[in-house]
């Protein structure tokens, strides 16, 4: 293999925060940067959302998802960044050194000065949830099926039972159903839809698909295609209510059970995840535990909307220049933020106090009528709270300065009023 | 070892020896029976072979531990890990040395560590030695607190069963037996000069020798030749696979307790993940493969004992496989032998371990051939070498680069969490995987973390593509199993 190559910024991942840090970071006068990409194209996973409702924060206007990556993709490529496509990185460690490969390129190894993690996120399979029963061809995850419609113009089948209402499974109800398949059901585990409301109503109360909550399937049924599924109420345990066993007839099933952020590359330079995000700790700069790699988008925590995507990889990018020109101390002085038992993910884990600071949270189990607060710092009033909306709180660099410099940890929490 | 390559049915004629089953025994057999001369068939139901109980077996190569004194089956696998290793070395197929620690959770146990150990000496095995807690700890930081002993010994291994199956027919094919997929016998009759006559859906083919090595199915092609009193008894057993990022959680091929409702055993794959079984349940059906959601809670509990820090998150799929007992077996051992009625057919019936005992029990086989009055002549030109193709992903960095220079799609990594690039995936359609589980067995295409999740669209895409069919025609598993049941609108119209 030839020597390592020199690089101020390596970014891995063109979806919608490697393509915007790119773009930032450029504006930012990095000159000397690469963005990885694995896929054919570039743009992650959003030229397979052909439906609307990304930008309205970006662009104040209502794009599908490939508009919204070709967006991106032209103002990348008007500053000149270099997105290697159909290249693979298979390494990196703590020291930031990186080994890519493609087709063209072969193996080449790079030596970065930083670098943005922004691979996204993958889908739970079905053996991670252990559905009992057959093993037949028919089922898929949700955005398995999506890229399949979309991109390759495969039609999965016929008759659907969706397992789980994320977002990319209330998405699909609704695809299928406009390519002529019937949807059954969506089925979900918990007593609340884990999906954003507005595709709740979009994508299935505007085409009559009922939404089955407290519900999950049992059984898969069939040999060879699947032939159907065995349908259960469960308790709040989960616990499957005996005689309320359903059959359902259909070929094809699709699991939208929850994202993964896939972090294996992040493990492997020894970055920290926390458990709760399955993303990696990180400071307000969207710094990892390890000097000069960041972490931004749906590898850090799985978000809600594309546009908060890209303003991660942007913090990101900005972050990234200060390690680059020496402005990121090592700081002794981090406070640790900390969410209570009514708090289900949060970020960043740690803030020096350095900058503003845009947190994101979830909240454990839905809420009505409560208050965020953060440390003795801030309070907000909420109407109501889901686990599948993410809550976002700025605050301006002042606060922290004004804050007593002993200050170590912010405890956050949300209460019921 | 493709469809062209297999004679046309009704031209194809006699053969000194049909072997009925295309799993991981009769692919042995087939392959120590392609040393001598003669003509051999295997004939496999299915659309590609090893995909029966081979395929959903823990593929571990034991030593003569768990053997009775005197027994078959303690003979037949007294030099496994070897044979298996010189197997690998002609094969190029993938085996792993992984060590052996069978505990004990409590003092009563320790004796059952002590029978093991005299069994496994009865049969020749030496080198196994009873350790304490604190050797224990050493070896498996993460394995419960509450061992008190275990038996440890060194140099089993651990095997892909597909991948060996495949290479193992492939190399028979390769020393001039034919292979038919896709062909059920359904009924064996005979000529008045003693040959076997065997229906299939694909035609009549007929031999002097049956070996019936049908697994699962071996009572039902044993009453088609008159011997209606062997029956199977079936257990069902889950096993488990975890994600490779819990891998330091056990280094060793760990076992604790044995019994009709398990088999306590979490080791280490070939490929790098771990592997955790067994939990029984019985079972009137062949085709219950169904997890249940009890399978897999009693399976984890199992794993637990001996190792708490497994958990159920990290789980990234879970499979059952069918162990038949057959009532000709002498407690629990292989029965091995001709049939009463049928000279010239030898019914194949093993257990556990059989597919350690499997290049024992194949040469075996071909003794019970010669007593039978077979001829056994060496053929001069047998070829023990199959090429295997090298796989990306655990090659060194120097050979990866050597591999993108010979062909540039090893450059091009489709699936990704195993790291499966273009060129294996075309390499094994190109040499006979026409499904999407083929592929998946010959290259791990899909069986990462994402089970496919990406990449399994590419796959179809390849498939349909080498082998020039529309993807609508593209299977899981042979006929019936289609991944996609037709075109989008779009594309439909265009």
């Amino acid at each position: 293999m030839a020597p390592a190559l020199h690089l101020d910024l390596a970014i891995i991942g063109a979806g919608p925060a490697g393509l915007a840090a790119a773009l930032k970071a450029k504006q930012l006068g990095i000159k000397d940067l690469v963005v990885f990409e694995r896929d054919e194209r570039p743009g992650g996973i959003l030229p397979q959302c052909i439906h609307n409702g990304f930008g309205l924060q970006k662009f104040k206007e209502e794009l599908t998802g490939p508009e919204y990556a070709n967006r991106y993709i032209r103002m990348a490529a008007d500053h000149d960044v270099d997105v290697e496509l159909d290249t693979m990185v298979l390494e990196i460690d703590k020291n930031r050194t990186l080994t890519a490969v493609s087709e063209y390129g072969g193996l080449r190894n790079y030596q970065c000065k930083s670098i943005i993690l922004a691979m996204g996120c993958r889908e739970r399979p079905r053996g991670a949830i252990g559905i009992p029963g057959t093993r037949p061809a028919g089922v898929f995850t949700a955005g398995q099926a999506q890229r399949m419609v979309n991109i390759e113009g495969y039609m999965p089948g016929d008759t659907v039972v969706i397992q789980g209402s994320g977002d990319v499974g209330l998405i699909m109800a609704r695809r299928l159903t406009l390519e002529g398949a019937e949807v059954k059901a969506v089925t979900e585990i918990q007593p609340y839809s884990s999906g954003l409301i507005r595709n709740e109503v979009q994508c299935l109360h505007d085409f009559d698909i009922p939404l089955l909550l407290s519900h999950t399937v049992a059984e898969i049924h069939g040999d060879k295609r699947i032939e159907g599924v065995t349908v259960t109420e469960v308790d709040a345990g989960w616990n499957p209510v005996a005689g309320s066993e359903k059959f359902m007839e259909c070929d094809t099933l699709l699991l939208s059970v929850g994202l993964i952020p896939e972090n294996e590359l992040s493990k492997m330079a020894g970055v920290a995840l926390d458990p709760q995000t399955g993303g990696a700790y990180v400071n307000e700069f969207l710094e990892t535990a390890v000097p000069g790699i960041f972490s931004c988008g749906n590898v850090l925590h799985v978000n809600d909307y594309v546009d908060e995507v890209s303003t991660e990889g942007e913090i990101a990018a900005r972050g990234a220049r200060h390690r680059i020109k020496g402005k990121l101390s090592d700081e002794k002085n981090l406070i640790a933020i900390e969410g209570d038992e009514t708090i289900g993910q949060i970020v960043p884990q740690t803030i020096n106090g350095q900058r503003q600071v845009t947190f994101t949270i979830r909240v454990k189990r839905p809420m009505e009528k409560g208050t965020l607060r953060i440390g003795d710092i801030f309070e907000k009033k909420f109407a109501y709270a889901r686990p599948s909306e993410m809550m976002r709180v700025r605050l301006p660099k002042k606060v922290f300065v004004e804050m007593k410099p002993t200050l170590t940890r912010l405890n956050v929490s949300c209460e019921e009023r | 070892m493709t469809a062209a390559k297999a004679a046309s049915l009704p031209q194809m004629g006699d053969y000194d020896v049909i072997i009925i089953g295309g799993g991981i025994i009769g692919a042995m057999i087939a392959r120590q029976l392609s040393k001598f001369q003669g003509r051999f068939a295997v004939l496999e139901k299915a659309a590609f072979p090893g995909c029966g109980v081979s395929k959903a077996s823990l593929s571990q190569i034991h030593l003569p531990d768990f053997c009775p004194p005197g027994s078959l089956k303690g003979r037949l696998c007294r030099n496994a890990p070897a044979r298996f290793k010189k197997l690998a070395a002609e094969l190029e197929v993938l085996y792993r040395e992984v060590d052996e620690l069978w505990l004990a959770l409590e003092p009563a146990q320790v004796s059952n560590l002590e029978v093991a150990k005299a069994r496994a000496e009865s049969h020749g095995a030496a080198g196994f030695e009873i350790i304490g807690p604190q050797r224990i700890r050493e070896l498996e930081p993460h394995v419960t607190p509450e061992a008190v002993a275990g038996l440890y010994a060194r140099g089993l291994g651990v095997i892909y069963t597909p991948e060996w199956n495949f290479a193992l027919v492939e190399n028979a094919v390769q020393n001039g037996v034919q292979l038919h997929l896709q062909t059920e016998v359904v009924d064996i009759g005979k000529t008045k000069d003693g040959i076997y006559r065997l229906s299939t859906h694909q035609g009549t083919l007929t031999a002097r020798y049956v070996i019936n090595a049908a697994g699962l199915f071996v009572d039902e092609i044993a009453r088609m030749v008159g011997d209606g009193h062997i029956h199977l008894s079936l257990r069902k057993g889950t096993m488990l696979i975890f994600d490779k990022s819990v891998s330091h959680l056990a280094r060793h091929m760990i076992f604790g307790s044995f019994s009709e409702s398990h088999s306590q055993d979490i080791a280490p794959t070939a490929h790098g993940n771990l592997i955790l079984g067994v939990h029984y349940v019985k079972t009137d059906k062949k085709s219950d493969t169904q997890v249940s959601r009890e399978g897999i809670q009693e399976t984890l509990k199992l794993g637990r004992q001996l190792i708490p820090a497994l958990s159920e998150k990290d789980v990234i799929t879970s499979f059952a496989g069918i162990l038949a007992n057959s009532n000709m077996s002498r407690d629990g051992d292989f029965s091995i032998a001709p049939s009463e009625q049928a000279p010239g057919v030898i019914h194949v019936m093993v257990g556990a371990p059989g597919l350690s005992a499997a290049p024992a029990i194949a040469d075996y086989v071909i003794q019970l051939l010669g007593d039978a009055g077979w001829r056994t002549t060496e053929k001069a030109d047998f070829n023990p070498r199959r090429r295997g193709w090298p796989r990306f992903e655990t090659a060194p960095m120097v050979k990866k680069q050597q591999m993108i220079d010979s062909d540039p799609k090893y450059g091009h990594v489709l699936c990704r969490c195993e790291q499966v690039t273009e060129a294996e995936i075309l390499q094994s359609i190109r040499r006979g995987a026409r499904t999407m589980d083929a592929v998946k067995h010959l290259t791990r295409a899909g069986m990462g973390r994402c089970q496919g999740g990406f990449c399994a669209p590419f796959v179809l895409k390849q498939l349909a593509n080498e082998l020039g069919i529309p993807p609508t025609r593209v299977t899981k598993n042979g006929p019936g199993s289609h991944q996609i049941l037709k075109m989008t609108k779009a594309v439909a119209d265009n």
